[in-house]
């Protein structure tokens, strides 16, 4: 028998999945239009609503979870989808904190969905290597430098551990969202709906114009305007790549400012530091090894696209085809 | 998948012509392939690369059917360099690397006596600062902080002035450049921090004791140990020259309760010896190659094209000495002329040297064939 007060708090679980495919739950339209609000208050607010938990509404937040994940999916956005992702993740961190003090069973049934066993040290709790370096969001806080790490384990705080589920809720919905398949007409319009709600600079960003730039620079100014977080290489190839064909450091630093963890300050120096130190151009192979290749151009550094797509190069494919 | 082979630059093309020196070393390495151990776990999920004489890759994105195809390329090819990929890959001759979908990947450390190195030739004082260096990596940090067991791990010689230390475990394969990243900071104490590990509540003052886990407690304990040293002690506080002062601030230490050590500015003075000694706590890694799931890494009892030894796998750091364990080519003699003024050196039990240049001497093989590799003698 499905827990289903468990179920409609955390409707990302397996369980709740079960349960929905079960019970055979139906969208009705005014579902579908409950659903929509919760997609536009995450996408506004960066919140999704916790509702009041009356018996007989919670098979309809599963089924309005449902939906939003439809709606999210057929707007196919990565910009839409990360922040729909973090505000679930917010909601189900709001309950895992109220549930740690009253039902702490339900915390064990999430973590567990995780694969991850949080084991009693005191007042603190020891977490498995792996699953804290993965589940831990990248910040100084949570260094790993500066932890008690011992045969294998990471000792974290009662609210770490909940902070660290928070951050696996939010991968998991990142990762498994789009859904691909047909959507029926009134889903399909509000994913439509929804991409209004997309703030307007985000996509003035995208489409930069920069028709010329090798495709593995405009992914990564793509990806930096849908706050998806790039790893260090990433950054500093992409700033060196920018620093090269001349953009002033202003408009650097404003490709940079939808970083999710942007600060004007070091992004600044940082580039700045590229600028009068002269770094290098990684060669194409490097930007391979770094996983940020994404197209085989054949131009060997990313600084000689331009030229490999429109010039020498193509002369020189031409001429050896004649002989 | 296998279209991509086809894709990739044409091998052997715009060659240099080789040298006899690199003709002869390949033909040793040849034959030596025909019967060696070849020490790659799952072949056929790796990425090869080879390099030669003037490349350490030179081909990549190889892919071998299994162990009998890699031996074939070997002892046809017979590349100066062997490295494989650190990645297990679904297709891992595919290109741009994101087509080879990454399955997995060992954790990997390498250790390189180049940082306090003091030339082209290997030095016996260097290769055992390395040596203690990957032994500390074990001891203190793979075993007992990271939880990895002693069979989860194997231990190479570079081949050259250093050891790659492979991790093979489950909880940790799938784990991204980030996280792998983390990890390698953790070895190297990069961003350690005296705040985080000291901390004050209302006017008390704590921090580690020797029993915590992680750099706090490695502090604890090694400051302990440093305290038995008196000018140690005594450049703290001179009071610490009573015993029972001393033994006021060990078990004060003991209990991570730093607040009534008697000691004026506590704080000042603990933060000071915190960055005295952290660096002597830190692991020296190089921590690109840890967090690079990707890295192509010399395959293990390989020969390494620098020197002409085995990068080989070790079971006891304690016992192996690399000049002595490491040399293959043993039997026979080779007559070389000496280009580069070379120093001193023992290989095996054949000590040999110091030659200027111009020299020509008839060595033991592994002693000519050394000599070739780091390009300080020519055949004769």
């Amino acid at each position: 028998m499905a827990d289903l007060l468990f179920c409609s708090r955390y409707p990302f679980t397996s369980q709740a999945k079960d349960y929905v495919t079960q019970s055979g739950l139906e969208l009705t339209f005014s579902l579908v239009e409950k659903a929509e609000q919760r997609v536009t208050n995450a996408l506004v607010s960066g919140k999704v609503k916790r509702v009041a938990e009356l018996p007989e509404a919670r098979e309809e937040e599963l089924a309005i979870y449902a939906g939003a994940r439809m709606i999210v999916s057929s707007a196919a956005n990565r910009y839409i989808i990360n922040r729909y992702a973090v505000a679930e993740a917010k909601r189900a961190g709001e309950y895992l904190a109220s549930d740690d003090a009253s039902n702490a069973e339900y915390v064990a049934l999430v973590a567990g969905e995780f694969g991850v066993k949080f084991e009693k040290k005191g007042k603190d709790f020891l977490v498995p290597l792996a699953a804290y370096l993965s589940f831990t969001p990248r910040s100084m806080d949570y260094k790993l430098t500066n932890r008690e790490v011992e045969k294998g384990f990471v000792l974290v705080s009662r609210h770490e551990r909940i902070r660290m589920l928070e951050e696996a809720v939010k991968k998991k919905i990142e990762e498994s969202l789009p859904i691909r398949a047909k959507f029926s007409e009134d889903i399909a319009e509000a994913g439509k709906r929804m991409l209004s709600l997309i703030p307007k600079i985000e996509v003035a960003t995208v489409s930069v114009g920069q028709e010329n730039y090798p495709p593995c620079v405009k992914k990564m100014l793509e990806d930096l305007a849908l706050s998806i977080n790039l790893p260090h290489t990433a950054r500093v190839a992409l700033a060196i790549y920018l620093v090269s064909v001349g953009v002033p450091t202003d408009r650097i630093v404003d490709y940079f400012r939808h970083a999710p963890d942007f600060s004007e300050k070091t992004t600044r120096y940082q580039v700045e530091h590229i600028r009068t130190r002269k770094y290098n151009m990684p060669s194409c192979s490097t930007m391979d090894s770094y996983g940020i290749c994404i197209a085989e151009c054949r131009c060997g550094t990313p600084l000689r696209y331009r030229d490999a797509i429109h010039g020498a190069r193509l002369r020189r494919i031409a001429s050896e085809k004649k002989d | 998948m296998d279209g991509h082979t086809q894709e990739t630059e044409p091998q052997h093309a715009h060659h240099a012509p080789r040298t006899p020196e690199e003709e002869f070393l390949r033909r040793k390495f040849s034959k030596f392939y025909e019967k060696s151990r070849l020490n790659v776990l799952r072949p056929e999920s790796r990425e090869f690369g080879f390099g030669g004489w003037e490349k350490k890759i030179e081909f990549r994105h190889i892919r071998v059917k299994n162990e009998e195809e890699l031996r074939t390329r070997l002892v046809n090819e017979a590349p100066l360099y062997i490295s494989h990929s650190v990645a297990y890959y679904e297709y891992p001759d595919a290109r741009p690397m994101v087509k080879k979908n990454w399955l997995s990947a060992d954790l990997v450390f390498d250790l390189d006596a180049a940082e306090h190195s003091c030339g082209k030739f290997t030095c016996q004082h260097c290769m055992e600062k390395v040596k203690e260096e990957a032994r500390q990596l074990i001891e203190e940090f793979l075993l007992p902080d990271f939880g990895f067991s002693k069979g989860e791990l194997s231990v190479n010689f570079s081949g050259s002035r250093g050891y790659h230390v492979h991790v093979r475990s489950e909880a940790v394969s799938t784990l991204d450049r980030e996280a792998r990243r983390e990890i390698a900071d953790y070895v190297t104490g990069t961003g350690l921090l005296f705040d985080r590990l000291f901390w004050k509540e209302g006017k008390k003052f704590f921090g580690p004791k020797p029993t915590d886990g992680g750099f706090g407690g490695k502090f604890a304990r090694a400051f302990m140990k440093r305290l038995e040293d008196e000018e140690f002690a005594l450049s703290i506080s001179r009071k610490l020259k009573k015993p029972e002062e001393k033994a006021k601030l060990l078990s004060a230490i003991q209990a991570g309760n730093y607040d009534n050590i008697g000691i004026a500015n506590r704080e000042e003075k603990l933060q000071e010896k915190f960055s005295q000694m952290k660096l002597t706590l830190a692991g020296r890694i190089d921590s690109n190659v840890t967090a690079d799931t990707s890295k192509l890494i010399r395959m293990a009892d390989s020969i390494h094209g620098g020197s002409g030894f085995a990068a080989k796998s070790v079971s006891s750091l304690d016992s192996f000495e690399p000049m002595r364990d490491a040399p293959i080519f043993n039997e026979g003699e080779q007559k070389v002329k000496v280009t580069e003024a070379v120093p001193v050196l023992v290989i095996k039990e054949h000590s040999f040297g110091p030659f200027s240049v111009g020299t020509t001497a008839t060595l033991p093989l592994a002693c000519a064939i050394y000599l070739l590799c780091k390009k300080a003698a020519i055949l004769a």
